[in-house]
Formats: C-alpha cells, structure tokens, sequence
C-alpha cells in the first residue's frame, strides 16, 4: 500500500453567505480542482462530509460540475464528519480502487444554538439537557475544581485565536477582541461566556487525493496524508452530548488520546515531531483539555501551557493559527477539511503573516458530538 | 387521578401515582457489575447481555455542574418564563453520574454538595397522561 498525498485544495470562506450549499461546495471543489491542475472528469470517486444537509447533497453539489457515474457519497460523523470522508478517500486509494478522488465538505447552517433535535434524545430536550455548550461547561467546570485552572486561563485561548484569524481571510470574524471584552462577554454556560465558543454556520472546504503514482504522473509535489484516524468515545470515556450518565468506576482512555496513539503510530512520529496544530476549539476550554489529551502538557497543566505563550504563532507549538472554530465558525462538515487546507497552505509555506516558520508536521484534530473524533497528520 | 407515563421508558422504577416511592432506574450487569441508567439491551461497559434491574439510590453528590443562561433551544419544556438554572452531573452511591437538571438556586451551586432526588410532573400530554421527569435539589429543608 502506498502513501496518499494531497496536490489540491481549496476553501469557501466560513461564514454566513446569501448562497445555496450547493454553490457554497461547488464553488470549493472547483477551487481544489484548479489548485491540482485536474478536471472533474478526472475525479475516480468523491466524498462530501456534511451533517445538516439533505440526503444526495454530495450529488447535488457535485453535479454543478458537470454529469458524471463515479462513486459519490456523503459521509456524516458530527464534528468528525470531514476527518471520516478524507478516510474513506485514503482507504479507497490504497486499496487500489482508485488514483484520484475529491474530499469536499460543505455546509450551511441556522444561526444560533445547534437543532437540539439532531443530537439528543426527545426526554432530554424537553428537560433542557440538550444546549451544547453545557456539556463542554461541565468538563470546564471540573478541570477547573480538580486543577486550577482559571476564567483567565480559558479566555486567553479565545484571545489568541481571535487575534490570529486577523491575517486569515477565510475566517468568520477576523477580528481581535481584548481580554477585557472577553470577559465581560455574557456567559452562555458558565464559566463559558460568548466570546468563548464558536458559531455553526456556512462553508466549504476541498481536497484532491492521490497515488504517489499519480502524483508522479501530475508532475506535483504532494503533502503526504502520514496518518488519519477517526474513532468514537469508548464507554464513559467523555460526557459529550448525548450521554445521560457517566459511570463513576470505570474511567476509560478519551477518544482524542485514543485517535492520537492511533495516528501517531501508524505516522510513526511522536508529538514532538509535529510543528503546528489545528484542534477543536468549539469553546475555549476544549482547546486546553486538548493540550492535554494530543500530549504537548500533561494533564492538568493545560492553563499552564496557554499562559506560557507556547502555543502562539512564533511558540515552540503553535496551536489554530487560522483562528480556529472560535474565529471560523464551525460549518460542521467542512471543518476538520478547513483545518488541512491551512495545515497544507502551512506546510507549503503560503501562510503569510500566520505562517508557522519551516513547519514540516501538522495535525488537525475535531471532535464532537457521540465522542467522534478525527486527526490527519501531514508531512511536507 | 390522571394516568402517568416516565419522560422515557424505562428511566423510573416505582408506582408513579405515588412519587415519594419512585426511583431512577438503573441497569446492573451479571458480567462485568457495571451499572447503567435506564433499561438496556446490552451492558455499555462490557456488551453483556445478563442484565438486572435496580432502583438507583435518591441521594447524590454533584460531581460538576454549568448553569443554563438562555432558555434551551427545541421543544423546551421548562417554564415559559424562562430563569436560568443549573445541569449538573450527579453522583449515586459511588457508581454512577448522572445528568440532570437542579432545581436549587444556581447561588448554592458547588461541586461535592449533598443533592436528593426529586420526580415531579412536568406536563400533561396529548393523551392527557402526566409525565413524570426528575430534577435533584438540596438536601436541607
């Protein structure tokens, strides 16, 4: 089985926009399409990460390209769902299926608080157990009790990452907020105020994957997929939505340390060997616990990790130089794609004034609802 | 007296015409000992098929807890004038955590505090059933 490389990407801005999802993803697909000098007629099979989209979206979007017969299906894992489609690509490729395939995601959502119906059980929503971000408040909550961890701590995270997304043009605010306005920013769940979470809403994200062989037929110079991986919580393992209980004997490994061990075996790298990360900041707590979980601190000293500034553009580790989701806004299927097509324009060096100088290695990890988790390592 | 149905099946153990004899029910498994909420096809620790059914204890702590600052989106049925409230995760004899509205005021809140459990009729339905949901509140009168 040989290695899968990425020769194109492209993005729609994340935000909200006067379109359909169906131009919102062609418009994207397209883009990836002219980045890696192919046609659409050469696509072999393609793949749409979506979660609020109508069934046949892959063949609704796709189809503003032209007519086609391939393989096109939609692919849906929540927060996940793009890290779960670029598997399908890879996996079709290796098995030898096919040489080239189109990993889009795309989507186009309502504003404000997430369709509780999509995720919870009816008992649950009717009781009001069913806000996204409690569940996240809650984990903070605790970190906090166990830890230490501070009010400050936490929105220090949503301070850098706003303040990258000023150079990311594909980004929902592009704006710095102090934090004092951080702070005075109304709690939505405490200790979770607004400026601390992200905001669903519309965006496409694509790629074009490929052989090594036909990489060397396109005369392009790739970035290797080193690994990818994508699982769901094990038992009582993370009280995301919708659990209704946690046992309080069994406490199991979560599911981004799990996907991590996964990747960083079959990569055959370390976290050390990684350069920049793109990772789940739906809320700004989430962002420390994953300091934790990938492995750049150990548990507990998440809070520590931000006030050490390490994870700034410029840091040892530098962590959602794009501004992550809490900038982005999280268009659910698109988003873990958005996160690869700044880790490839990272790693090929075309980040301007985020650019994370000489970055070799890159993660981008999601996770969401049901415990689903992603992370893709690329390798320039 | 109005029929009762429990907000799921399965959730409560007990006479719902008599809410001071109602429990939450829990599921504990002949394999592995583990203990779930509500009735289940298989143990969710260990896959286990041998399941019994146990009435889970009232009294609790709160391991962690948020408070609700805007009315929940969806089919909601809390008060139509809506007032913040705490979600919390509380423990049962050391097994289990448990999500769950509190109905104490979000002030008192603190993680480690004793709770008791509370069944109450939150609606009536289309069939003019009452429904019967739970909350925790604080142990002192």
């Amino acid at each position: 089985m040989g290695d899968v490389y990425i020769v194109g990407v492209g993005m729609h801005p994340f935000g909200r926009f006067d379109k359909t999802y169906e131009q919102i993803g062609s418009e994207a697909a397209a883009l990836a399409l002219k980045d890696a000098d192919v046609e659409w007629r050469d696509v072999q099979a393609a793949f749409m990460a979506r979660m609020y989209l109508p069934a046949t979206s892959g063949c609704r979007i796709l189809r503003k390209l032209g007519g086609t017969d391939i393989s096109v299906i939609d692919v849906e894992a929540a927060c996940a769902s793009g890290g779960a489609a670029l598997r399908q690509a890879v996996l079709a490729i290796k098995s030898g299926d096919v040489d080239l395939a189109l990993v889009c995601g795309t989507e186009k959502m309502p504003r404000g608080f997430m369709d509780p119906a999509m995720i919870y059980s009816p008992w649950q929503v009717e009781l009001g157990i069913s806000q996204n971000p409690s569940y996240w408040s809650m984990r903070a909550m605790r970190h906090m009790h166990d830890y230490g961890t501070t009010e400050e701590q936490i929105a220090k995270v949503a301070y850098k990452n706003h303040k990258n997304s000023v150079h990311n043009q594909y980004a929902m605010y592009q704006k710095e907020f102090s934090m004092e306005q951080i702070l005075a920013s109304p709690l939505v769940c405490d200790p979770i105020r607004l400026l601390e979470i992200c905001s669903p809403n519309d965006g496409a994200a694509a790629l074009v994957v490929v052989s090594e062989r036909k990489m060397r037929e396109l005369g392009k110079k790739g970035i290797r997929i080193a690994g990818i991986s994508h699982s769901i919580a094990r038992y009582s393992s993370d009280f995301r939505c919708p659990a209704d209980s946690m046992s309080a004997t069994v406490d199991n490994v979560g599911p981004t340390r799990v996907t991590a061990e996964r990747v960083y075996e079959a990569a055959g790298i370390g976290v050390e060997d990684i350069d920049c990360f793109e990772v789940q900041d739906t809320d700004a707590f989430c962002e420390i616990e994953l300091y934790e979980e990938l492995g750049l601190c150990p548990t507990g000293e998440g809070g520590r990790l931000i006030d050490s500034g390490e994870v700034e553009i410029g840091g040892r580790t530098p962590v959602n130089m794009s501004g992550g989701l809490i900038s982005k806004g999280e268009p659910i299927g698109a988003s873990h794609l958005g996160q690869v097509v700044e880790l490839v324009e990272q790693l090929r060096g075309n980040c301007g004034q985020r650019q994370v100088e000489g970055a070799k290695v890159a993660l981008g990890h999601v996770l969401g609802a049901g415990g689903n988790c992603a992370i893709t390592v690329l390798q320039r | 007296m109005k029929r009762r149905i429990p907000i799921k099946d399965g959730l409560l153990t007990g006479p719902l015409d008599q809410l001071d004899s109602v429990h939450l029910s829990g599921s504990r498994c002949g394999s592995c000992g583990e203990t779930s909420l509500g009735s289940n096809l298989a143990c969710p620790n260990c896959g286990g098929e041998n399941l019994a059914h146990v009435a889970l204890g009232d009294e609790g702590t709160l391991y962690t807890y948020t408070i609700v600052r805007h009315r929940p989106p969806g089919n909601y049925q809390g008060p139509a004038d809506f007032k913040p409230f705490g979600l919390g995760l509380v423990e049962l004899d050391g097994i289990i955590r448990v999500m769950a509205p509190l109905r104490l005021e979000i002030d008192d809140l603190r993680i480690g505090m004793p709770l008791k459990f509370i069944p109450y009729v939150l609606r009536t339905n289309e069939n003019d059933e009452e429904v019967v949901a739970f909350t925790y509140d604080s142990v002192g009168e």
